[in-house]
């Protein structure tokens, strides 16, 4: 579905991305592991077009996207919910929630994925008219997950949805992941907690400084010596 | 506790006290005459009213008991009341003992004081005064923190029992523009002395007083027919205005709204997209400019030439004001898109800085291509629209115009303000990143967001050149930018209504106040910080804004951001039942 070949993004002389290839198949949970700083936030944020990759292609179903501006790549279907969450601060979570469906016009569609966003969050029914930025870290992170799907998305990219949350409630949004995915939706999932990505992704890609050091089935990355000493402390 | 009140009294008290006597220091009494003493006590009861309600969050109007509060207010009152009226008494014994002190405070003449005590200046300067009168005077501002206790209990009841609850406050808000205009109807009489001399002012005051209660009105009103029935009438009897003003009147009340055309547009880009644009006055520019060469192509040496040459007699209008507004409209709008597209990457301060400078340049160009624009000598004989052979270049016509431009404009933004546009502008002026990613095209919509705004700036513009009928670039300084970002701000970013008032108050009031000229700046610079520290959504904020600084809609804090504080219930999270 997704195909990322040698990739190379770059801030001004920084080089970010230093030729990262990697794939993500229809129906996939896919995780992108890696240290702070190794270029997770830059790969996703190249994907939805926020940045443009220097040299390497990007191909949604077969077809290059690298070179679209990033709001007509939301228009194929690829959709993040963003490092820190960035919901709308000043937005009620009923306008957060239809800014997500910007880009889409089918208004009985689009009613019907409010309402099963908030069957899947039912937090934010009860605080539909509360503003974004009132909310609680938990809640709010729930609101960019469910911005993020209301514009219907094939893929969806998620940049540490469990960042800052009690170890209750990581273990309850990774099970809305799996949800979501089985609801026929591909997740590309970034996370600093490599166990719970691990235990839910298919497949799984370790990142270093800018480039991909290891792949495969996130059963086998899990097992792997090197994550284990790196990511899950020994 | 009571001491406590007892010395917040004193504290606002005095405050109150020297807000007085710098109002009476400038002259101000003069300005009002007879009303002079009832002015300055209403004057007094609104401090208050902003002192006691006790800065600007929610609580602190929820939690103060009403018998305190009384305290502090009629404290407040009578150290207001006493010390002013020792401070006039000491005046007036200064004055009627031949004192000269206007080397040293040049608006203590006896007419200002005379003013306060309600009496002819020659009574000053023999010192034949009302024994009584100081009495009087603090009766009445102790009074005015009675008052000012009386408001913050008013707005707290409305608080609570919100509006739809009714209330005879709802109805008083409903009723009084037209009190207002029944008064400024009244007050054209010629038979009628209230005000004297002053009589005109007092007018314009009314007059501008009534508009802006019109917008409280609606607001008070309950959506649906109410509020439709309402705005019929509110129409109906402010287009009537024009009509019963005299010309000084009718041409304050048009630059005022000239202005409000001029803030609506700036409302779209500033408010409504978030892009701090401070060269908003060269979109008013082109428009004043391209309505002059249109309209008397003769004025410009260059213009004309080339008109000859092509065989147009240039010794006339080219066209009629109603054909060139959509010339001068697009010529200002494309100003709007040549701005943005360099700016399209800058954001904040550097916007603001960039946009500065393209107001200047523009006034420059107009300044320097003498052959074009005459240079300072400016375009002269710009020709007033016609209707059917009639002129419509006085003043009571302008400001019909202004006023229809302006309901034309408001009507346009209030549309876009609910459209999809109007959305984009919103996601892109909280974060542009996501509104991309939220399939927001930023180009297009912040293109978009500068030449609407231009467009509507150029119509005032135009509008502007055909009341003056003389226009020169010092007309198109950077003060009309910053007057114009001010008026925003001050009604309240993002609000329609808002625009209104603020050009009320910060175009009109100052008309009104003529007299305290030099201290105008001064006194609206103090009054735009204290509302800024009040009330920083502005006087009539759009909802969104107001929840955005207040707080509303929710008991959990900005704080709450990081903490996964959660509530016990949270299992029902996944769908689940807990
Ligand atoms: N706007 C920027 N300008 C310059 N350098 C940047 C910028 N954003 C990121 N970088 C650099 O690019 C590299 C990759 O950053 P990125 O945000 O992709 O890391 P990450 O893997 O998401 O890290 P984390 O897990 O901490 O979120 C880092 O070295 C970072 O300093
Ligand atoms: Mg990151």
């Amino acid at each position: 579905m997704l195909v990322l070949d040698q990739i190379h993004t770059y801030y001004d002389r920084i080089h970010a991305l230093k030729g990262v290839s990697l794939t993500v198949e229809r129906g996939e949970i896919v995780t992108l592991i890696g240290s702070n700083g190794a270029g997770k936030t830059t790969t996703l944020r190249t994907i939805s077009g926020l940045l443009k990759p220097r040299a390497g292609n990007i191909l949604l179903e077969g077809a290059p996207i690298d070179e679209l501006p990033a709001h007509e790549i939301t228009r194929l279907g690829i959709s993040q919910s963003p490092e820190g969450r960035r919901i709308f601060a000043r937005l009620t979570v009923e306008e957060n929630l239809e800014m997500g469906a910007f880009a889409r016009s089918d208004k009985a569609g689009i009613r019907q994925d409010m309402a099963r966003v908030l069957e899947l969050f039912p937090r934010l029914r009860e605080r539909l008219h509360q503003r974004g930025g009132t909310l609680s870290g938990g809640e709010q992170q729930m609101l960019a997950m469910g911005r993020a799907l209301m514009s219907r998305p094939r893929l969806l990219l998620l940049d540490e949805p469990s960042m800052g949350l009690a170890p209750l409630l990581v273990e309850q949004i990774f099970q809305i992941i799996r949800n979501i995915n089985e609801q026929g939706v591909t997740i590309l999932l970034v996370e600093q907690n490599a166990h719970v990505a691990l235990s839910i992704a298919h497949r799984a890609y370790v990142m270093e400084t800018g480039a991909i050091v290891l792949a495969g089935p996130a059963a086998d990355v899990l097992a792997s010596p090197q994550v284990r000493e790196a990511y899950l402390g020994g | 506790m009571r001491l406590r009140s007892f010395q917040r009294g004193l504290r606002i008290g005095a405050i109150a006290f020297a807000i007085l006597t710098y109002l009476i220091l400038i002259g101000l009494p003069t300005r009002l005459g007879v009303v002079a003493m009832p002015v300055l006590a209403l004057l007094t009861a609104l401090i208050f009213w902003v002192a006691l309600r006790g800065g600007k969050s929610k609580q602190a109007l929820a939690y103060r008991a009403p018998a305190p509060l009384l305290l502090t207010g009629a404290t407040a009152g009578l150290v207001a009341g006493l010390l002013t009226a020792a401070l006039i008494a000491g005046f007036a014994r200064l004055l009627a003992a031949g004192v000269n002190v206007q080397p040293y405070l040049d608006k203590i003449v006896p007419m200002n004081i005379a003013a306060l005590y309600g009496v002819m200046p020659g009574a000053v300067v023999t010192g034949d005064l009302p024994a009584w009168s100081w009495l009087w005077q603090a009766i009445l501002l102790t009074l005015a923190g009675i008052v000012g206790v009386l408001l913050v209990l008013s707005e707290r009841a409305l608080r609570q029992r919100t509006w739809s609850t009714g209330g005879t406050l709802r109805w008083l808000t409903i009723l009084l523009p037209f009190i207002l205009l029944t008064f400024v109807i009244w007050l054209g009489n010629p038979d009628v002395t209230l005000g004297g001399n002053n009589r005109g002012t007092l007018r314009l005051l009314a007059a501008m007083a009534a508009i802006g209660s019109a917008l409280f009105a609606l607001r008070a009103a309950r959506p649906g027919r109410e509020q439709r029935v309402l705005a019929l009438l509110l129409l109906l009897g402010l287009a009537y205005l024009p009509f019963t003003l005299d010309q000084f009147q009718n041409s304050v009340m048009g630059i005022v709204f000239i202005f409000v055309m001029m803030g609506l547009g700036l409302n779209i880009v500033v408010g409504f997209a978030g892009l701090l644009d401070l060269g908003y006055v060269a979109f008013f520019a082109i428009g004043a400019y391209v309505y002059a060469f249109l309209s008397a192509p003769f004025a410009s040496p260059a213009f004309s030439a080339l008109l000859t040459s092509l065989g147009i007699p240039a010794d006339g209008p080219l066209i009629s004001f109603w054909a060139a507004i959509p010339i001068t409209m697009l010529t200002a709008g494309l100003g709007g898109v040549l701005l943005g597209i360099p700016v399209l990457r800058l954001r904040g301060d550097y916007l603001a800085i960039v946009t500065l400078g393209f107001g200047e340049i523009i006034r420059l160009f107009m300044l320097n291509m003498s052959d074009l624009t005459n240079g300072p000598r400016g375009l002269l004989n710009v020709a007033p629209p016609y209707l059917f052979g009639y002129s419509l270049g006085n003043p009571r016509d302008i400001f019909i115009l202004a006023l229809l431009g302006a309901g034309v404009i408001a009507f346009a933004a209030y549309r876009l303000d609910g459209s999809r546009l109007g959305r984009a502008w919103i996601a892109m002026r909280e974060d542009e990143d996501v509104a991309q990613a939220t399939g927001v095209n930023l180009v297009q919509t912040k293109l978009l967001a500068f030449a609407i705004g231009a467009l509507f700036a150029g119509l005032a513009g135009q509008l502007y050149a055909a009341r003056q009928t003389n226009i020169f670039p010092d007309n198109f300084t950077l003060f009309v930018s910053v007057d114009t970002l001010s008026l925003v701000i001050v009604g309240g970013m993002g609000s329609i209504p808002g625009v209104v008032l603020g050009a009320l108050a910060l175009k009109g009031l100052p008309e009104v106040l003529r007299g305290i000229d030099e201290y105008r700046i001064v006194t609206f610079a103090a009054l735009l910080v204290v509302m800024m520290i009040v009330r920083p959504e502005g006087i009539l904020p759009s909802t969104r804004r107001r929840r955005e600084l207040h707080d509303i809609g929710g008991p959990a804090s900005e704080s709450a951001a990081l903490e996964p504080a959660l509530p016990s219930d949270y299992r029902t999270l996944d769908g689940g039942k807990p």
